[in-house]
C-alpha cells in the first residue's frame, strides 16, 4: 500500500510539473507583453515594471522563480489588477465555489443513486423509462442552456426563485440543478447499467436461493458491487462540475472561482489564467488520487499495482 | 416450388449431376457488414429520428442562408429586437407595431415590416413622443404600461391584432440582425466543429493509439504517459488555454480548429490502443507477420479495420461533446468573434436581454438541443447496430 501511494504521488508530481511548465510556456508565447497598451510607457517605467515582475530575466529563470513560488503556495501577482495576487482571487472565490460544488455533489449522489437503483430494479417498467428519458435529456442538453431556461422559467416567468445571489438556501436551487444536471444523468445511467449487470450474477442467485428478501439481496449483495464503477467515475465528475461552474457562476452572477477565471480570460489577465489553471490542476489531481485510494480501499480484489 | 402429387414425377428421383447440386449454396442473400449494420440501425425509431434531425441541420446550414433574404451580419437599426410574433395596433387601413423601445413601425397587414416612422419631438415631462406619419402626427404615450398609441385625431388606438413577423421569421437581435440567418450560420460553425473533431479523432487518435498499441514496450509506455499527463486536467481547460494564447484570426474559427486538434484525440487514442493490444495477439496477425507483411500494412490493413466498430462508437460520442465545447467557449466569450454567429454566442447575447426578449434565447437553445439529440440518437443507434452486445447500456 505504502509503495503504491508513493508511486502515485511521484507520478502526480511529474504530471503537475509538466503541466505547469507547458502552461507557463504557452502563456509566454503570447505576442505582446503584459504592459503593451494604447499609450506607450516611458522606457524607464517599463523597465522598472519588467524588473518588478522578474520579466527581464531569461525564460528558464522565470520558470524557476515561478516554480519556487508555487512550492511556497504563491501563485504570483495579477497583471490586470495591480496589488491583487492570484492567491487573493482564489481565497475570495474558492469558498463560494467549494460550497456550491459540495452541495451539488451531495445533490447528484442523493438523486442519481436512488434513480439508478429504482430504474434497474424496475427494468422495462415506466419508472425505468422515465429515468432513462430524464437521463438522456440531462446528458444531451448543455448546462448553460439548462441554466438559462431554468432562469427564465422559475425566476423571470414564475418568480419563485431568485435569479442571482446565494444569500439564502433557496438561491442554491437553480445553480445546483443546472450544474449537476449532466453528472446526475450520467451517474443515474451508470448506476442502472452497473446494477443490472450485477443482478444477473451467480452470487445474487445464490443469495436469493438462501431465502433472503429482495431488500437484503439488493442492499447487502448487489449494491456493494454495483457501486464500484460509480465510485471510479467520481473523479471525472468533480472535473465536470469544475468546468461546468465557469458558465453557471457567470449566468447566476456568483462570485466564485469560475467567474474569476472567465473574467480573467475576457480581460486577458495572463498570470491569473495561469495561476487558476495550475490551482485547478493540483485540485483535480489530488481529488482523482483520493478517489482512487478510496476505490482500492472499498474493493479488496483490486491490487495496488 | 410447391410440392404436390402432380409435380412429383418419377424423374424427381433420378440422381443429380454434380453441376446441379444446390445443397452447398447459401439460400439467403449475403449481407455485407455495412448492410447488416444498416439493417439493425433502421429498426430503431430514435436512431432514424436522429438521422432525420441531422439531415435537416445539414440542409439548414448549407443551403438555408441563401433563402432567408438577409445576411447574417446585416444590421437594420430601425428594426431592433423585433419578436417573431407581434401585437400590432390597427388604425383603420394602417398597421403599426410599437417596438420594445416604444418606436412605432409601420407593418403590412400580412406582417411584413415596412418602415419605422421618423420622430418629431419628445416630451419627457408628459412622457410622450410624437412621430411623423405621412404628414400626420402620431403620439406614443409611455406614461403608463403598456404604452399607448394615440392616433392623429387624438384617440387612443385600442384595437390590435397579433401577426407573425414575415420579414424576420425568428425575429431580430439587439442590432437588428436576422436571427434565422444567424442561426443557420451557427449551424455551419457547429457542423464544422463536428467535422474537425471527427477528422482529428480519426486521423491523429487512430494513428497515435494504433502505433502505441502495436509497438508496445517502451514506446507504448512513453506515448501513454503523455496521454496520461494530458488527461490530468479536463480537455475543456486546455482548449480554453490554447484559445487564449492563439492570436485570434478574423473569425476565431481557426483558433477553435487548432485548439480542438491539439488535444481532442486523447480519448480516441486510448480506445484504439486497447483494441489493438487485444487484436495483435490474434492468429490472423501472426499469420500476416509470418508472411512478411510490413508493420505499417499490418496496422492499417489488418488491425485498424478490425477495431472500426469501437472507433465509430467513440467518434459518435466525441462529436456532440466537441459541439458542446465550441458552444461553451463561445458562451464564455472565447469562441468565434463578432459579427460571426455561433449558437453559444447567440445564447450569451440572449442572456443579457432574457427578461425583455426571451424569444432570442429559444431559437439557439432549441437548435443546440436538437443537434445534440440528433448526434446522441444516431450514436446510440450505431453503437447498438455495430455491437449488439452493448444494447441498452
Amino acid at each position: 500500500m505504502a509503495r503504491y501511494i508513493l508511486k502515485r504521488v511521484g507520478m502526480m508530481l511529474i504530471s503537475l510539473l509538466l503541466i505547469v511548465t507547458m502552461v507557463f510556456f504557452l502563456m509566454h508565447a503570447i505576442p505582446g507583453g503584459p504592459f503593451t497598451a494604447q499609450r506607450e510607457l516611458p522606457p524607464e517605467v517599463e523597465a522598472a515594471l519588467m524588473a518588478k515582475y522578474n520579466l527581464d530575466e531569461s525564460l528558464p529563470t522565470q520558470l524557476g522563480h515561478y516554480l519556487l513560488g508555487l512550492l511556497q503556495g504563491d501563485l504570483g501577482p495579477s497583471f490586470k489588477y495591480p496589488g491583487m495576487s492570484v492567491n487573493d482571487f482564489i481565497r475570495e472565490g474558492f469558498p463560494v465555489s467549494a460550497k456550491l460544488g459540495g452541495i451539488t455533489i451531495l445533490f447528484v449522489l442523493l438523486a442519481a443513486l436512488p434513480l439508478g437503483i429504482v430504474a434497474a430494479l424496475k427494468n422495462g417498467k415506466w419508472q425505468d423509462g422515465m429515468t432513462m428519458l430524464l437521463a438522456t435529456i440531462g446528458v444531451t442538453i448543455p448546462s448553460f442552456v439548462i441554466a438559462t431556461i431554468l432562469l427564465y422559467l422559475f425566476s423571470h416567468k414564475l418568480g419563485w426563485l431568485p435569479a442571482y445571489g446565494l444569500d439564502s438556501l433557496v438561491g442554491y436551487i437553480l445553480p445546483v440543478v443546472a450544474l449537476g444536471g449532466y453528472s446526475l444523468s450520467f451517474l443515474a445511467r451508470l448506476m442502472r447499467s452497473s446494477l443490472l449487470e450485477v443482478m444477473g450474477q451467480d452470487y445474487i442467485r445464490t443469495a436469493r436461493s438462501k431465502g433472503l428478501s429482495q431488500t437484503k439481496v439488493v442492499i447487502r449483495h448487489a449494491l456493494r458491487n454495483a457501486l464500484i464503477p460509480v465510485i471510479t467515475i467520481l473523479g471525472p465528475t468533480v472535473a465536470a462540475l469544475l468546468t461546468g461552474s465557469f458558465v453557471i457562476e457567470k449566468i447566476f452572477a456568483l462570485p466564485g472561482m469560475g467567474k474569476h477565471f472567465v473574467t480573467s480570460i475576457t480581460n486577458r489577465d495572463y498570470t491569473t489564467i495561469l495561476g487558476i489553471t495550475v490551482f485547478y490542476a493540483v485540485f483535480l489531481v489530488v481529488m482523482t488520487f483520493v478517489v482512487d485510494l478510496f476505490y482500492v480501499l472499498i474493493d479488496p480484489r483490486i491490487k495496488y499495482e | 416450388m410447391p410440392m404436390d402429387d402432380a409435380t412429383l414425377t418419377p424423374d424427381c428421383w433420378a440422381p443429380l449431376k454434380d453441376s446441379q447440386r444446390q445443397s452447398e449454396t447459401l439460400g439467403a442473400v449475403h449481407r455485407t457488414f455495412a448492410k447488416d449494420v444498416w439493417f439493425r440501425f433502421r429498426k430503431k425509431p430514435a436512431a432514424l429520428i436522429g438521422l432525420g434531425i441531422l439531415t435537416l441541420v445539414l440542409l439548414f446550414a448549407l443551403v438555408g442562408p441563401y433563402f432567408t433574404g438577409h445576411d447574417f451580419d446585416d444590421q437594420e437599426l430601425a428594426f431592433v429586437n423585433i419578436p417573431p410574433r407581434m401585437d400590432v395596433f390597427v388604425m383603420g387601413e394602417d398597421y403599426v407595431y410599437l417596438s420594445k423601445s416604444y418606436k412605432p413601425i409601420l407593418v403590412s397587414p400580412q406582417g411584413h415590416l415596412l418602415r419605422s416612422l421618423p420622430r418629431i419631438a419628445e416630451d419627457l415631462s408628459k412622457k410622450q413622443t410624437t412621430y411623423d406619419f405621412d404628414g400626420q402626427v402620431l403620439t406614443v404615450d409611455f406614461s403608463a404600461r403598456p404604452p399607448r398609441l394615440i392616433d392623429p385625431q387624438g384617440e387612443r388606438v385600442r384595437y390590435y391584432v397579433t401577426l407573425w413577423n414575415r420579414s424576420y421569421i425568428l425575429g431580430t437581435d439587439n442590432l437588428g440582425r436576422d436571427l434565422l440567418t444567424r442561426l443557420m450560420m451557427g449551424a455551419r460553425i457547429s457542423l464544422l466543429v463536428a467535422f474537425i473533431a471527427a477528422l482529428v479523432n480519426l486521423v491523429i487518435g487512430i494513428l497515435y493509439g494504433g502505433i502505441s498499441g502495436y509497438l508496445g514496450g517502451n514506446a507504448d509506455l512513453v506515448m501513454m504517459r503523455i496521454v496520461d499527463v494530458i488527461s490530468t486536467i479536463p480537455l475543456t481547460l486546455y482548449v480554453i488555454l490554447i484559445m487564449v494564447v492563439l492570436p485570434i484570426g478574423n473569425s476565431g474559427i481557426a483558433s477553435i480548429v487548432i485548439a480542438l486538434g491539439s488535444v481532442y484525440w486523447v480519448n480516441m487514442a486510448r480506445v484504439v490502443r486497447g483494441q489493438i493490444l487485444s487484436l495483435k495477439e490474434q492468429d490472423f496477425v501472426h499469420a500476416a507477420v509470418i508472411m512478411g507483411t510490413s508493420n505499417w500494412r499490418i496496422l492499417t490493413r489488418h488491425l485498424i479495420p478490425n477495431a472500426m466498430g469501437p472507433i465509430i462508437v467513440t467518434v459518435t460520442m466525441l462529436i456532440p461533446s466537441a459541439i458542446f465545447i465550441e458552444a461553451f467557449m463561445s458562451f464564455i466569450g472565447l469562441g468565434v468573434s463578432p459579427p460571426m454567429a455561433s449558437w453559444g454566442t447567440m445564447c450569451n447575447d440572449a442572456l443579457e436581454a432574457l427578461r425583455t426578449n426571451p424569444y432570442q434565447l429559444f431559437a439557439p437553445a432549441l437548435a443546440i438541443c436538437a443537434t445534440m439529440f440528433g448526434f446522441n440518437f444516431v450514436g446510440d443507434g450505431l453503437r447498438d447496430a455495430l455491437d449488439p452486445k452493448l444494447k441498452g447500456r
